[in-house]
């Protein structure tokens, strides 16, 4: 997690500049010294965090989902069979019951996050390099470029983001490729908003002037300059987006208009259960716990991630 | 201007403000830049809508399907079903069915719903309307509780109800809105009995019924906004009774109700208030997820449906009701945060 805190790419000091330019950049290394922390910072940041216990258990709970999804299938479970009782309580062979159509419900929840990380993470990713790659070239272009981009954004945003989202969705299906593409593109805007904030800070200091000085290529400066220095912003926001994302995919689903039955998805298990509200509650309960956990526990991530890095 | 500020009856000066600007311009620069600032806004607003409108109605163009078919049924001829797309506007170039739908727009000629068979102006904004009923009581409901907890929060900064208080809103709030109601829903609706299930269905009742109808999706949808505005009161709350100026007004012997509402309130409400007139459109609009899941008849909902079903009439009406509406509140956002703080800058950041 080095790059966390990184002050300046070491490229600087080790080409040959100009002796105004040395001068510049040995300054910049008093004058900056909440920029330039020095080695230690990060690894004692990083400790810090390990301390916190809302981002131990928050990577536990999410490290629970993560194993659920990738390995239910190795433990024989089985969300589509039906096991001959219908809407059974919860009992010691069946621990969170079964639903209306004799399915169990503990096999349906911890399939559902295979659902619920489909799309999640891939779409997070997509919108995170989207939307950092638009606002750092927004914030390093200025003028016209930026102008563009920030215009077409506001159109874009005007819209509330389901609204959106049930839109696009409508137009292009709701299969797990063209979800992670709509994401991405729903989200990106916001990313490349902040990220053009954080560039535009960076552009007035010294370094950016001693690699364009030194003939960088902006492509150079923006990839190895920039974007180490606004590392600390993109990861917050695309840890906050991976939760957006994932909240997103099971509200549409929960909407009906994501996953299908007889899908196990978590949104699409509350909505159709929702009817047995009465009669058999842990046929809702159960998903909607696994929904929450997995979306509380990606936005506590974010937020310690935010308070180290502030802090 | 230093230089050119004779004092009266200096000799050779007879006019003291000759180089002073007069008219409108002799009003500070704020003032004028107020109304240059809502004028441009104004003057945004059409082309943001009809980007919008542009990029919705091409979206939706894409939706897959045959309206057609699907509203004549599967016995229709080819014929009947070509004349239906004729008389629906469904067919020739989108640019040309763009243009013929935006000036029905104007005009008020919204088109008909495949899925209602009704004109969709009516529909659309009968569910406007209740949406902006729910939207405006969980609004008032959240901007209440946001305000006693962020004052109690400032108030009692870095103490354990302060933290409490953070934690728990935090989490309220990340918690998905299906997931509240339909844990609300449980505890209120199959374990109390105190309100009904399926809350919509009798919005029709009178003032008290409709009240106590739409308590639980109000809630819902009040605290899934509570948390940021909380902070935000909390943050302009204590970043005021830090100031000097609070000090030096209780220092003077002020009363208390003078302070809070001359000097705490008012620069504490300054932040939130931007974010309330975001949320306010927001809420104006209609929640999808609260009135899918309380089965509310909302303009959310309506739009959940028409998606479902491929109405692409009620979808792009919709959606472009929908836009109006945000971009309103971002202009009623504007004028207010003008009132309210005169220290607002006009510079254009980009923002």
């Amino acid at each position: 997690m080095d790059f966390l805190s990184r002050g300046r790419p070491d490229t600087v000091t080790a080409l040959p500049v100009p002796e105004s330019a040395v001068a510049d950049v040995a300054a910049l290394g008093t004058g900056e010294g909440t920029q330039a922390a020095g080695t230690g910072a990060p690894r004692r940041r990083v400790r810090a965090l390990v301390r916190r216990p809302t981002f131990v258990i928050s990577v536990l709970i999410v490290g629970w989902w993560v194993g659920a999804a990738v390995t239910w299938r190795l433990f024989g479970l089985n969300p589509y069979v039906n096991t001959g009782h219908l809407l059974a309580a919860p009992s010691w062979s069946e621990p969170f019951g079964t639903d209306d159509l004799g399915r169990s419900v503990f096999a349906r929840t911890l399939a559902g996050a295979d659902t619920a990380l489909a799309v999640g993470p891939l779409g997070a990713v997509f919108a995170t390099i989207l939307g950092s790659a638009l606002g750092v070239i927004a914030g390093y272009y200025r003028g016209l470029v930026d102008t563009l981009l920030m215009r077409l954004f506001d159109v874009l945003v005007v819209l509330p983001p389901l609204i959106f989202l049930i839109v696009v969705v409508g137009a292009f299906g709701a299969s797990t490729p063209a979800l992670i593409v709509i994401i991405g593109v729903v989200f990106a805007p916001g990313i490349a908003r902040i990220i053009r904030a954080a560039v535009l800070a960076e552009m007035g200091k010294k370094y950016v002037t001693t690699a364009k000085v030194q003939g960088e290529s902006a492509f150079r400066i923006m990839a190895t300059e920039l974007v180490p220095n606004v590392a600390p912003t993109i990861i917050i926001q695309a840890t906050l987006s991976l939760a957006a994302a994932i909240l997103m995919t099971a509200t549409l689903s929960f909407l009906g208009l994501g996953a299908q039955p007889p899908s196990p998805d978590w949104g699409l298990a509350i909505n159709d259960n929702r009817v047995f509200i009465e009669s058999a509650w842990w046929t809702v309960v159960f998903p909607a716990a696994a929904v929450a956990s997995l979306v509380v526990a990606t936005h506590l991530i974010a937020d310690n991630l935010k308070e180290m890095v502030w802090s | 201007m230093t230089a050119a500020n004779p004092r009266p009856g200096d000799a050779g000066m007879v006019d003291p403000g000759a180089g002073a600007p007069r008219g409108f311009a002799a009003l500070s620069e704020r003032h004028t830049r107020i109304v240059a600032l809502l004028g441009k806004r104004l003057l945004q607003i059409p082309f943001v809508l009809l980007a919008v409108s542009i990029l919705t109605f091409w979206l939706i163009q894409l939706v897959p399907g045959d309206p057609g078919r699907n509203a004549l049924g599967q016995y229709a001829t080819a014929a009947q079903v070509h004349a239906w797309d004729v008389s629906n506007g469904l067919t020739g170039p989108v640019a040309a069915r763009y243009l013929r739908w935006l000036r029905g727009f104007f005009t008020g000629n919204w088109g008909t719903s495949f899925v209602y068979d009704v004109p969709s102006r009516g529909l659309i904004l009968g569910h406007l309307l209740n949406s902006a009923l729910l939207g405006l009581y969980a609004f008032v409901m959240m901007v209440a509780v946001s305000l006693v907890l962020g004052t109690v929060q400032a108030y009692r900064e870095g103490r354990r109800t302060d933290r409490a208080i953070t934690i728990s809103l935090m989490t309220l709030s990340s918690v998905p809105e299906f997931v509240t109601g339909v844990l609300l829903l449980i505890v209120f609706a199959v374990w109390l009995k105190s309100v009904p299930i399926q809350s919509g269905a009798d919005a029709t009742g009178n003032f008290a019924q409709r009240i106590h109808v739409m308590t639980l999706p109000a809630v819902v949808l009040a605290v899934s906004y509570l948390a940021v505005i909380t902070r935000m009161v909390r943050t302009g709350t204590a970043g005021a009774i830090t100031a000097a100026f609070h000090r030096t007004a209780v220092l003077k012997g002020l009363p208390g109700p003078a302070i809070v509402r001359r000097h705490v309130a008012r620069n504490a409400l300054i932040p939130t208030l931007s974010l309330l007139g975001i949320y306010f459109g927001g809420l104006l609009g209609g929640s999808a997820i609260v009135e899918t899941l309380f089965n509310y008849p909302g303009l959310g909902a309506l739009m959940v449906i028409a998606a479902e079903r491929k109405d692409v009439v009620l979808l792009t009406d919709g959606v472009m009701v929908t836009g109006v509406i945000a971009l309103l509140a971002l202009l009623l956002t504007d004028v207010c945060l003008i009132l309210m703080d005169p220290r607002i800058r006009f510079e254009n950041t980009g923002s």
